[in-house]
Formats: structure tokens, C-alpha cells, sequence
């Protein structure tokens, strides 16, 4: 109890009231009978140094956020547009682009097809779109195609899509981040030899602004995402005004074309370019793996945003296409002019709003990244709490981000972009190939769930689903085929490895978890091994003394031991010990190599041979006295020898390993309480060559 | 004075009984202190009988009496407000609730009051807050709780 407080006496004679201490409310909070809650003050850091890297953390990533805060982090469906989309979104900027790369292959004329074949996706956008929305509603705790593919398909099915998603959320940042810095480069060429370095610096920016929270990036990045949408459905407005005014003109072709007609147009030329604009799909299945950041109803704020996204996608990339069409625009090679820089060129002229829309596009592909920022450490919280990943993916940062799924995306991303020089040629072929394995495997599940379910409609939906997997299948299969030899086959031995990796990690957590197990109702009986303590000292003094207090509250099995290297010391060793401590052994170590670690641990091992095999081992405690140093340049001077050996006792078969602290404040308070007092013989005075090493 | 106005005080002293009524006042009394930032103090006494000597150690050790004290902390938390708790001991609830507040300057004391009849007969209002109403220098709301649909 803390000192009462004196008395207050109240307005009238006799009524006094004295104030309580409540001494626990500076940290925790009562929530219940028996609950604390720990209030902000009991996780700030108590060191000078701590407080001021505390200071410099929330100023780069601001205040920590309380749990209960989560609720007000959760996006609305305007926030999460933006952060969830961006991918999607950005990629109707140049998905256009790889189906006339395609088609004019087989000659001007088949370029009239890009209209098809960007219909054909539109309706797989369609199919992929309705069956993420079903996948929101139908598994509200997020997953996406992973949880789909785990609940329908078995768990390896499950990894098989986390793998494949995991790796293109990976990719989406490089190539985004590179391609970006690659259209900074056309304009100031001196950053060209600076593009890998660079490429990192907007890396660990974003990562910054996702460390800050969800709802804080998204405010950073929602400007940018809105104005793209904007800019592109008014150059798509206008551009079909004019063609129906008729003041729509074809443009004069660009430089490109000498690859013009070398080829036949077949059904794989077709089937080809449909692949290549497929790349518009990806990021759509962001959306349902994040479904829990959503404010609440969350399934269906998710859902909705899905189809506003997917609504938003299929306009713009069919848009542009068709205007596209009209104007006459046609391929380039992947350093000239983008289809949409063409047709902003031909709707607005050289001026503001075609800079407008270059702009946006450009920020657009940049932030493309961001939905990966988002989706990822998501993907693999859910993962760890499968415990497929290591547990702290699951954990949740100071902002209430996933900050270790972020950091170590970023991690991987510049991995990537130093390991193919930030080029995006480089790194567009083991782009969008593992997006069609989980669309399949999410589509695929669907069929099941339907039929499990058999819920009203279950039939059409499990054909709309049926189809959309052997479409995306197909897909799949034409993309890892047109780009194998490009690059896609590191795709095709990362998405196993990854696979093996979370395999072997599931595998550990439960071999542990097997071997932690408790049998339900099972009481536990009283322990009933022997006790012993085993103290290594290096001297006689006051931190072995408290050692050896506390070692008479566990047993009374009590050893010492002194491993000297000096004989000459031994000897006052022994004289001091058996003056101070006569009822505990000593027992003395010489040792002339000069090791004091490993003779500890061989007397160890000698005490446990020498236990009677028929009786059941003792626990040895092993009581290591420590000197607690002030500051930092105090701890290099003291237990030295204390740290080696506790390394060494590490995982120590029946071995309890405790460190007895004493601190110079105690120290100095006996020191002082002893000058009063004469010394009787034998006292014990803590001398600096006595202190623990 | 119109409705619309909401009464202007410096600081109030909230007296937490434990019961049900006072998660409601802490949130009106954060909410009516907000235009004019007043302060507010929630205070929740532990009586003491004769038996035991005035500082005996039972309000500190007792989680009960702090938990209600956390309560309010908690909403005041939630709302981001700010509100300071005290806990006292005394012989008896009212005068101890009274003399807080009048030593603490306060210009308003709000109490809640559980809906209790006397032997299943006449509402009772309870010695502390017609101690309260009877001797408290400042403005006193009391805030009763809600009958029991039985009660009716």
C-alpha cells in the first residue's frame, strides 16, 4: 500500500475524507473483473535513447494508434477506390496497347479486331468480377482467392494461389516503380544511370506512407487515382463526341510499324492478343483480400466497390479502344507513344489537359504499386494466422498497419529491381502470369462452394463460375506459354518454392504446437523432480551473495563454482567462501587453457552423468549473479563472461537458466548501511575486480 | 434562458456510484463540457463504517472501486476528452461528494440515480443525493435512470 494521505476534513465538524492513491492508473485500466487494460504510458519506452527514437517514430510515422482505434481506420468505399484500385485502374492505361502490339503482327487491317478482343475481356472482367464480388460476401474475413481456394479446394490449393498472388503483388511493385522511373527518364534523361537507386528511394517512400496506416496512405494517394479516372473518361467523352460529330480524323502513323503483316492472322495470333490485353485484369482480386478494411457492413462496401472498380476498368479500357479505333491509333513499340497518350493527343491537342492526363497517367502507374502495399501484408497476415507465414506477419504495427508484410514486400521489390536493373523490359515477362493461376483456382473454388451451398441460383452461378475458370485457365496457360522463355519460368520455380516455404513453416508450427499440446481437463500433478542450483561466481561478492538468496528460496541443493585461471587467487577464493557462505559447497575449477565458459559446462555434464540412471533427471538451475551496469558504456565492461555462458547454456537439456541482477543502487545503499556499522570479519565488500564478468 | 443554449460551467464534479447510470453521465458531462472546456473530475467514494480507521487500506486494494473510476477514464478515453479520477474514502457518500466539490471549485456536481424502490413501495431517492441537493454550493443535476418496465 502507498503512504495514506492525510485526512481532508469536509464543511461540517466531523465529516473527513481521506484521497486514495490509485497507483496502477498512470498504466492500466480495470476492464473487468480481473482485466487490465495497458494504457499508452505502459508500452512508452523508459530510456532517454528509447524516448527520443520514440519521438522520431511518430514524427515519420506518426502517434501509435490504439486497437480500438482500428474501427476509425477502416476505409470508406471513396478511400478504398482509390487504394485498392489503383493497379486495376492503371492498367486500362496500357492494356490497349498489348493487343495492337499483337494484331498488328498480322497487318493493319486486322487492328479493326482490338475492339473484339477488348469486348472478350471486358466480359472476363465481367466473370472475374461478379465472382470476387460472391467471394466478398461469401467470405467477409478476407483471403480472396487464397481463402476460396483453401476452403473448396484443400490447403495446398490454397498456397498454390497465395504463392501466385504473392509473387505478382511482388512484381506489381517493381514494375511499377521501374516503369515509372523509366517515363522519368524520357523526360530527364540524367536520372537514367540513377534508376535502381531511385526506384528504391519511391519504394521505401510508399513503404513510408503505408507504415503511417491504411486510411492515411489512401489519403496521400487518392488525389492522383481520381484525377487518372477523370482525365481518361473525359479524353474517352470527347473522343466519342467527335466521332459522332464527326471532327473524329486519323491520325498519320507512327514510326513503328516494319513488323507490320509478318504474320498470318490465326486464332493464336488472337488468342494472343487477348492474353496480352489481359493484363487489364490484374489487381481486380485486391478488393477481396482486403475485405476487413472496409468500414462496416464491410462485405458489402467491398462488394460495391469491386463493382464500381471493375464498372471503371471495363469503361475506360473499352473507351479507349474504341476511340482509339476511331482516330486510327495504332501500335508503337514500347518506347513510343502509348495508345492513350494518343488519343489524348488527337481528343485535346497538345495543351493543359493533354499534360493533365500524361501526368495522371504517369502518377497512376506509379501508385499502381500502392494496391499492392495493401494486399499484400493482408495476404500474408491471413497466411501466418494459418501459420503458413511466420507469426509476425500477423502482427499488427504501431499504425495499426501490417507493418512486416509491408517492409518486407519493399524488401523483395528492390531485390527485384537490382537484380534486373530497374528494367522494365526486363521485368514485364514474370508480370500478370500468377494473377490467371488464382483467378482459376478462385473461379474453380466458387463451383464448389456453389454446389456445396446449393443456394438459390446455384446453377447458373456455378456455370458463370465454371466459365470464368477454364477462361482465366486458358489465359493462364497462353501468357505462361508466350512468355516462358522470356522470363515467366522464374515465375513458375518461385511459385513452388514459396509454395515449399509455407509448407515447411505449417509443417514446423505444428510439429511444435503437437508437442506444446495439452490434453484437454488434464490436471497437472505436483512436480516431483530433484532441485539443484549450480552458481558460477567470480568472486565473493554482493551480487553472489543475492544469487545465493535466491537460490536457498528454490532448494537447498546449492553449489558454487569457481572456475579460476589464476591459482594464485583460488586459494583467497576459498578462504573468503568458507568464511562467508560455509554451508554452501565450493566447489573449484582449475583451469589452466584459461577457458572459463566451457569448464562450467563440462562440470555440468559431469553432474549430470554422475545422476543415478534409474531416478529421473534433476532440473538444474543455473543462477548467473550480474552486475547491472547504468548506462551503455558500463554493460561493455561487466558480464561478459555471464552472457557467453548463457549462450552457451541456451537449450540445455533440464536446465533452468536465471539471471540474478544487483544494481549499483543497492550496492551503494548496503555499502552505506555497512559504514555505519563496524565490520565483523568476513564482511563482504564489493570490490570492482569482484564483480561479475 | 433558451433551450438551445447549453449551461456554461468551469469545472464539474462527476459522483460515480458503480451503478448503471454512470457510463450516461460521464458521456453527457463530456459532452456538456465540450463548448465551454470545462474540466471535469469524476469522483467515486468508498464508505467506511466504524470499524475501520478512515485511512484503512480498502478503496486502493479494492478493483472494484477502482474499476469504476476506470470506466470513466475509458469513455472519456474513447470520446478524447479529458477527465481526472479521484478516489476517496469517508464515513458517509454525500458529504464526502459535496466537500470534493466544493474544495475543487466546482460550479456543477452531477449524480446518477438508480431507479430503487423502498421496500417495493415509494421510489427512494437515497441519503446521498438529498445531501447533495440539500447542501452542495454549486448547481447539482441528478440524472435518474430509467424505471424497469415492471416498474411502470
Amino acid at each position: 500500500m502507498t503512504p495514506p494521505r492525510p485526512p481532508l476534513h469536509g464543511r461540517k465538524l466531523g465529516d473527513r475524507r481521506v484521497v486514495v492513491n490509485r497507483p496502477h492508473s498512470a498504466f492500466f485500466r480495470y476492464a473487468g473483473p480481473g482485466v487490465m487494460v495497458a494504457k499508452a504510458a505502459a508500452s512508452a519506452p523508459t530510456t532517454a535513447l528509447g524516448r527520443r527514437l520514440a519521438r522520431v517514430r511518430a514524427f515519420v510515422f506518426g502517434k501509435p494508434l490504439s486497437s480500438a482505434q482500428e474501427i476509425d481506420e477502416r476505409l470508406t468505399k471513396k478511400l478504398a477506390l482509390p487504394i485498392f484500385s489503383s493497379d486495376a485502374i492503371s492498367s486500362s492505361a496500357y492494356a490497349t496497347d498489348e493487343i495492337l502490339r499483337v494484331l498488328v503482327l498480322a497487318g493493319l487491317a486486322w487492328m479493326t479486331w482490338s475492339i473484339w478482343v477488348a469486348a472478350a475481356i471486358a466480359l472476363m472482367l465481367t466473370v472475374v468480377s461478379v465472382s470476387y464480388r460472391q467471394v466478398c460476401r461469401g467470405y467477409p474475413s478476407g483471403g480472396g482467392a487464397y481463402v476460396v481456394a483453401r476452403e473448396n479446394l484443400g490447403p495446398n490449393f490454397g498456397l498454390i494461389a497465395a504463392a501466385a498472388l504473392m509473387v505478382d503483388y511482388v512484381m506489381t511493385v517493381a514494375v511499377s516503380s521501374a516503369s515509372a522511373l523509366a517515363n522519368l527518364a524520357t523526360a530527364f534523361s540524367a536520372i537514367a544511370p540513377y534508376k535502381v537507386e531511385l526506384g528504391a528511394l519511391v519504394i521505401i517512400a510508399v513503404t513510408a506512407a503505408n507504415l503511417r496506416g491504411v486510411r492515411e496512405s489512401g489519403n496521400i494517394f487518392a488525389i492522383p487515382t481520381y484525377l487518372f479516372v477523370g482525365m481518361a473518361l473525359l479524353a474517352i467523352g470527347v473522343g466519342i463526341m467527335n466521332t459522332i460529330t464527326g471532327a473524329a480524323h486519323h491520325l498519320s502513323p507512327p514510326p513503328f510499324a516494319e513488323q507490320a503483316g509478318t504474320q498470318v492472322f490465326t486464332v493464336l495470333l488472337l488468342l494472343k492478343a487477348f492474353a496480352g490485353g489481359s493484363v487489364a485484369l490484374t489487381g481486380v482480386e485486391a478488393i477481396a483480400n482486403g475485405v476487413p478494411a472496409f468500414k462496416p457492413p464491410e462485405a458489402k462496401n467491398a462488394a460495391n466497390t469491386l463493382i464500381i472498380m471493375a464498372l471503371l476498368l471495363g469503361v475506360i479500357f473499352i473507351g479507349l479502344t474504341f476511340v482509339g479505333l476511331q482516330y486510327g491509333v495504332q501500335a508503337t513499340t514500347a518506347q513510343g507513344p502509348t495508345v492513350l497518350g494518343q488519343v489524348g493527343n488527337a481528343v485535346f491537342g497538345n495543351g493543359f489537359l493533354f499534360l493533365m492526363l500524361q501526368i495522371s497517367a504517369a502518377a497512376i502507374l506509379f501508385l499502381a504499386c500502392n494496391t499492392s502495399f495493401n494486399a499484400f501484408p493482408r495476404l500474408a497476415a491471413i497466411l501466418a494466422q494459418d501459420e503458413c507465414m511466420p507469426r509476425q506477419f500477423a502482427f499488427r504495427g504501431d499504425r495499426l498497419a501490417f507493418s512486416w508484410g509491408i517492409v518486407v514486400l519493399a524488401a523483395v521489390a528492390i531485390v527485384m529491381l537490382y537484380a534486373f536493373d530497374a528494367s522494365v523490359d526486363a521485368l514485364i515477362p514474370l508480370y500478370s502470369v500468377g494473377v490467371f493461376i488464382c483467378f482459376t483456382l478462385s473461379q474453380a473454388g466458387m463451383v464448389i462452394h456453389w454446389r456445396k451451398e446449393r443456394s438459390s441460383g446455384w446453377a447458373w452461378r456455378s456455370i458463370v463460375n465454371g466459365f470464368g475458370a477454364v477462361l482465366t485457365g486458358v489465359v493462364f496457360v497462353v501468357v505462361a506459354y508466350e512468355k516462358f522463355f522470356t522470363g515467366a519460368w522464374m515465375v513458375l520455380i518461385f511459385i513452388p518454392a514459396l509454395i515449399a516455404m509455407m509448407m515447411f513453416i505449417r509443417h514446423q508450427y505444428a510439429a511444435s504446437a503437437r508437442s506444446l499440446e495439452m490434453k484437454p481437463g488434464a490436471a497437472v500433478p505436483q512436480p516431483h523432480r530433484h532441485n539443484r542450483v549450480v552458481i558460477p561466481i567470480s568472486g565473493v561478492n554482493r551480487a553472489v551473495v543475492q544469487a545465493l538468496n535466491v537460490a536457498r528460496s528454490i532448494t537447498t541443493d546449492i553449489r558454487a563454482v569457481y572456475v579460476s585461471a589464476d591459482p594464485s587467487r583460488s586459494d583467497a577464493v576459498r578462504e573468503m567462501w568458507a568464511q562467508t557462505v560455509p554451508d554452501v559447497p565450493l566447489v573449484l575449477v582449475e583451469s589452466p587453457y584459461r577457458a572459463l565458459i566451457a569448464p562450467v559446462v563440462a562440470y555440468l555434464d559431469v553432474l549430470d552423468r554422475s545422476w543415478p540412471d534409474e531416478q529421473e533427471a534433476p532440473i538444474t538451475f543455473v543462477l548467473i549473479p550480474e552486475y547491472v551496469a547504468r548506462s551503455w558504456w558500463e554493460r561493455m565492461l561487466y558480464n561478459q563472461a555471464a552472457k557467453q555462458l548463457r549462450a552457451a547454456l541456451l537449450g540445455r537439456a533440464h536446465t533452468v537458466v536465471i539471471n540474478v541482477p544487483y544494481r549499483r543502487d543497492e550496492a551503494r545503499a548496503a555499502a552505506a548501511a555497512a559504514a555505519e556499522q563496524p565490520h565483523p570479519a568476513g564482511t563482504l565488500v564489493a570490490a570492482d575486480d569482484d564483480l561479475p564478468r | 434562458m433558451p433551450e438551445a443554449n447549453p449551461p456554461i460551467f468551469r469545472r464539474a464534479v462527476i459522483a460515480l456510484n458503480g451503478g448503471p447510470v454512470d457510463d450516461t453521465i460521464v458521456r453527457l458531462a463530456i459532452e456538456m463540457a465540450r463548448p465551454p472546456h470545462a474540466e471535469l473530475v469524476a469522483v467515486h467514494v468508498v464508505e467506511l463504517d466504524w470499524t475501520q480507521p478512515l485511512d484503512a487500506d480498502v478503496a486502493e486494494r479494492s478493483e472494484e472501486a477502482q474499476r469504476v473510476l476506470d470506466m470513466a477514464e475509458g469513455v472519456a478515453e474513447q470520446l478524447h476528452a479529458r477527465l481526472e479520477s479521484v478516489l476517496v474514502q469517508a464515513r458517509d457518500v454525500g458529504a464526502a461528494i459535496v466537500d470534493e466539490a466544493e474544495a475543487r471549485e466546482a460550479d456543477l456536481l452531477i449524480l446518477g440515480l438508480p431507479y430503487k424502490t423502498r421496500f417495493g413501495g415509494d421510489f427512494a431517492v437515497g441519503r446521498a443525493v438529498t445531501y447533495a441537493l440539500k447542501n452542495a454550493p454549486c448547481a447539482v443535476w441528478v440524472v435518474r435512470e430509467p424505471m424497469a418496465k415492471e416498474s411502470k
